[in-house]
């Protein structure tokens, strides 16, 4: 790949000069395209876009000066495929192969604007130029996400050139074992993965268990539906992932790794190996790493798709071919772990802030956050959001400043309900709570918690019964089956909200839902039984009326449980266009048509015949004039 | 040379579907040094022939030394595995929160109607077959399901047999996102009911259709050619490029209101009725040519 110095590093002198020749080299080239290549922007089509845009390139002679950058994902899903052009940092949103041959004439040759590929501030109808202006950006404070926009992650000399591996340099050449972990216990870093624990603590357990050989271990599972941080931290910046366990590795004193990465995620797998690669091309990882004698060397191993696989114990066995089943943890993973070793886990997240740290001490990182919570958290803001994708944000922000300020707000005028955090063992937040900063503490005071950072964002039209209903079947289908509290209490719990929401629900049916939530966080043998519940006891904490508007009243206010709604058509919204008619499945609904010619012509209006009708929606989906109402 | 070797043969097997004990062999020896690689064994062989045959497990089981009980209990608990051939096209729908709150059930259920089976499922003729996952990160497109490689975003459930049969016959056959047809068409305002059909002026060689439009300071006419795909458009007084306009019906003098946001450029997006039945909703930016055509 890398054309030039494919020869070991052997000191830290020579990885500095390596770097310089890398900047001289990369400054000669002026104009950089950076195109994103996340999993959203791909879906979207940027990968074509690469190709256009090297044509365009070379038919202008400009293939030498410029650079086409292929990026992780920015975080901006929603707006894809994004292009940034450096150095001024124009930003262009939704571009299509038809603007490249514009783009490249005139903003790439003659630095002009083209302000229909501008971003439009939906709220202020400004146009952001560049990414800083855009609002989605502004609030935000992206250290571990930073150079996500800056780097090609299938190279390692872009990594190098914007300062990576310099934490490791500083790691192994300034810093003793125990000063390095003193230095992380001190900048109050916590594990992203959900708990919270304090890292340095587990890599003191670690370091000072018995046993060799130990393993250092990069959680890369996220279980978490509808959450994707740790994938675009594997995908965009792959390297910083590694230079972190590597650092870990030294402090703890292990010499073997592991990186768990879902089975979904075949890009974050390919990008990860690219970046393994080099980094043990260019001795920074494998044997006498930068030639200080220490030794590190990682695999990669797929999941098999097992979202309880994402939990320690179970991670470990998965790793050793067995069946992903959670052990009880009298025992800590730190002293038994992966093949019966002292076995540090870490979530991708956590490993990425590990460099940042070491780069700009304990103290600077500790200075962000709340008095608990320090640093940043990323979040994936997704569901009824205007903004969706990835935000990074100080931890102390209010969840209202995210929703708000950075997601901006709720589209199509609807009005916000409720957002789950924490993934399938958080919780639901209501607007009254909004104002929460995100800290761990805090957030597991309100019955929801951190958990990996997934954020999804409810407007009116969302049931939260059916939320809960949908979560407890994700969990009874995810249980791996070993303990029967969590295998039995959330099959029981969803036959309840099952029941529910099919109109059959029975008055003591919520005091049942609770009192067997308590029971199954009590006595499960791992952290999916223990916070199976957490989704049903805060739904039922925060949108008790909901609950008992199902039961009692057999209504389902969000218009989402199916037996419990029916449609209609309002005559005089009505414009007969016929499109409810011909999506209607089953043929239930007449009228819909026009009449006559000229000035006679009538309007039938649709008519749905509710005997027939199957409840499918079709119709209020495709009817454009809001016609069609669910009641 | 061993590689090529190897190589070339996974393409055979791939195309036969025959199970030969000497690649199940070539999987096992490269991962002969890790320990416990044996859902890394799996995932190749089935990345290989699409399932996990039962010969295959045989010969895992005998090589490996590994009970066949226990292979089978790795090979079920994991979803991702399947102990069955799947059908030619592979249809992942998407059931993660995100998706979920978007309303994907109502994607796969509808997937399920048209194909006739239930998610996890192939069709009797072996050609889908039905999948669901929770989450593959590409949540800011949700409800998002993936044919054979292809994401589709925002996917609707209006828009799931079209999906179908375009995988049917291959998408390379198809320009997704293009729709090159261009044909007249006769539309309406959707409060009144009157056509916008101007038969004194001609574009493209066939009757204009005239809309009344406004900006903050101006008032006048635009005429549209009726050919669906064609942008000809002549206006009363100059509209600069990239403003947004009010349109509003010649005949009944009502505003028509924007339904949805254009997804190129977000401004709203109008919508007019289309003679015979259905929808064309046309983006008031002057300059963005986003338009959609939903016929009944
Ligand atoms: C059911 C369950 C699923 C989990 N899934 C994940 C996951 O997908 N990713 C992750 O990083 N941690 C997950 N965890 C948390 C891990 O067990 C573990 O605490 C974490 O990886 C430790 O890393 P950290 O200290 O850096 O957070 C899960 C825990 C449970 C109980
Ligand atoms: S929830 Fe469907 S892609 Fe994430």
């Amino acid at each position: 790949m890398s054309t030039v110095a494919t020869a070991k590093l052997a000191s830290l002198e020579e990885l500095e000069a390596l770097r310089s020749s890398i900047r001289v080299e990369q400054q000669k080239t002026q104009t950089t395209v950076a195109l994103c290549c996340g999993t959203g922007c791909q879906a979207y089509g940027s990968g074509r876009l690469i190709e256009v845009f090297a044509e365009a390139l070379a038919k202008e002679g400009l293939e030498d000066s410029v650079r086409v950058r292929a990026t992780g994902c920015h975080g901006f899903c929603e707006r894809g495929p994004l292009v940034v052009i450096h150095p001024k940092g124009t930003f262009y949103q939704r571009v299509g192969p038809d603007d490249v041959g514009e783009i490249v004439a005139k903003t790439v040759k003659q630095g002009e604007l083209i302000e229909r590929l501008l971003y439009v501030d939906p709220q202020t109808k400004e146009k952001a130029q560049t990414e800083e202006q855009v609002g989605f950006y502004k609030h935000q404070h992206r250290l571990v996400f930073g150079n996500n926009g800056a780097i090609d992650p299938k190279s390692i000399r872009d990594y190098l050139a914007v300062g990576g591996y310099a934490g490791l340099a500083k790691a192994l050449s300034e810093l003793k074992p125990d000063e390095l972990i003193e230095q992380i216990t001190e900048s109050g870093l916590r594990g992203r993965g959900g708990g919270g624990f304090l890292t340095g603590r587990k890599w003191r357990s670690c370091r000072e268990a018995e046993g060799e050989p130990k393993y250092v271990l990069c959680n890369g599972d996220e279980g978490d539906p509808g959450a994707f941080m740790d994938r675009s931290i594997m995908e965009g910046n792959p390297h910083s992932v590694l230079e972190g366990m590597v650092i870990g590795a030294y402090a703890i004193g292990s010499n073997h790794g592991y990186i768990y990465v879902r089975a979904e995620y075949p890009l974050a797998v390919e990008n990860l190996g690219i970046a393994i690669r080099q980094a043990e091309e260019l001795g920074l990882l494998g044997e006498d790493i930068l030639g200080t004698g220490f030794d590190f060397e990682i695999r990669i191993n797929r999941g098999a798709g097992a979202f309880v696989c994402g939990e320690s114990t179970a991670l470990m066995a998965s790793i050793e071919g067995k069946i992903g089943d959670p052990r009880a943890k009298y025992i800590h993973t730190t002293d038994v772990g992966l093949f019966g070793k002292p076995s540090n886990l870490n979530n991708v997240e956590t490993w990425a802030n590990v460099p940042l740290i070491v780069n700009r001490g304990a103290e600077w990182f500790s200075s962000m956050g709340t008095e608990k919570s320090k640093g940043t958290k990323v979040f994936s803001l997704v569901g009824k959001i205007n903004n969706t994708g990835l935000v990074e944000v100080p931890m102390g922000v209010s969840l209202r400043d995210i929703i708000y300020k950075v997601g901006g707000g709720i589209p199509d005028g609807r009005k916000f309900k409720a957002v789950q955090i924490g993934g399938p063992s958080g919780g639901c937040i209501p607007e009254s709570l909004l104002d929460t900063p995100v800290d761990f503490e805090q957030l597991t005071e309100l019955g929801a918690m951190m958990g990996s950072g997934g954020l999804i964002v409810m407007d009116e039209d969302t049931c939260v019964v059916d939320i809960a209903r949908y979560f407890m079947n994700f969990l009874c289908e995810e249980a791996c089956g070993k303990c029967t509290p969590c295998r039995e209490g959330t099959k029981i719990m969803l036959d309840i909200l099952g029941r529910i929401c099919q109109g059959k629900g029975e008055a003591e049916d919520m005091d049942k839902l609770e009192a067997l939530g308590e029971q199954v966080q009590l006595t499960s043998l791992c952290g999916l039984g223990t916070s199976a519940a957490n989704p049903v006891l805060s739904t039922l904490q925060y949108f008790r009326e909901e609950y008992e508007t199902h039961v009692k009243d057999k209504r389902c206010p969000a218009g989402v449980c199916r037996q419990l709604i029916t449609f209609s058509v309002t005559p005089e919204a009505c414009t007969s266009c016929a499109m409810c008619v011909k999506a209607c499945p089953v043929e239930a609904i007449s009228g819909g048509t026009r009449k006559g010619k000229g000035k006679d012509r009538v309007r039938v209006p649709a008519l749905i015949d509710q005997d027939k009708c199957i409840k499918c929606r079709a119709c209020h989906e495709a009817c454009k004039f809001d016609a069609v109402v669910i009641s | 040379m061993e590689q090529n070797a190897a190589i070339s043969s996974k393409d055979n097997i791939c195309a036969e579907g025959k199970v030969e004990s000497k690649d199940i062999l070539r999987i096992l020896e490269s991962h002969n040094k890790d320990r416990g690689g044996l859902i890394s064994i799996l995932e190749e062989i089935q990345s290989e022939y699409g399932y996990l045959p039962e010969e295959a497990l045989r010969i895992v089981s005998e090589r490996t030394g590994r009970s066949l009980v226990d292979i089978y209990g790795v090979a079920t608990f994991y979803r991702f595995f399947s102990l069955q051939a799947k059908g030619k096209h592979l249809i992942c729908a998407c059931l993660g929160t995100a998706c979920h709150v978007r309303g994907a059930p109502r994607i796969v259920a509808e997937l399920e109607q048209q194909l006739t089976i239930k998610a996890g499922q192939t069709t009797p003729d072996k050609e889908f077959t039905l999948e669901t996952v929770n989450c593959l990160g590409a949540c800011a497109l949700g409800p998002v399901v993936v044919i054979d490689g292809h994401y589709f975003s925002k996917v609707r459930k209006s828009k799931v047999k079209q999906l179908l049969e375009q995988a049917g016959e291959g998408f390379d056959k198809f320009d997704i996102g293009k729709d090159e047809r261009i044909f007249p068409i006769e539309v309406s305002c959707p409060h009144c009911n009157h056509s916008f059909k101007d038969k004194t002026f001609a574009i493209d060689g066939y009757p204009c259709l005239k809309i009344n439009v406004a900006t903050d300071h101006q008032q006048g006419w635009i005429r549209l050619s009726c050919l669906y795909g064609s942008y000809s458009v002549s206006t009363e007084f100059e509209i600069p490029e990239g403003m947004v306009v009010n349109f509003i019906c010649p005949h009944c003098n009502s505003e028509i209101h924007s339904t949805s946001d254009c997804s190129q450029c977000g401004a709203p997006m109008i919508p007019m009725l289309v003679d015979g039945g259905g929808i064309v909703s046309i983006c008031t930016r002057r300059g963005c040519k986003n338009h959609m055509l939903d016929l009944v």
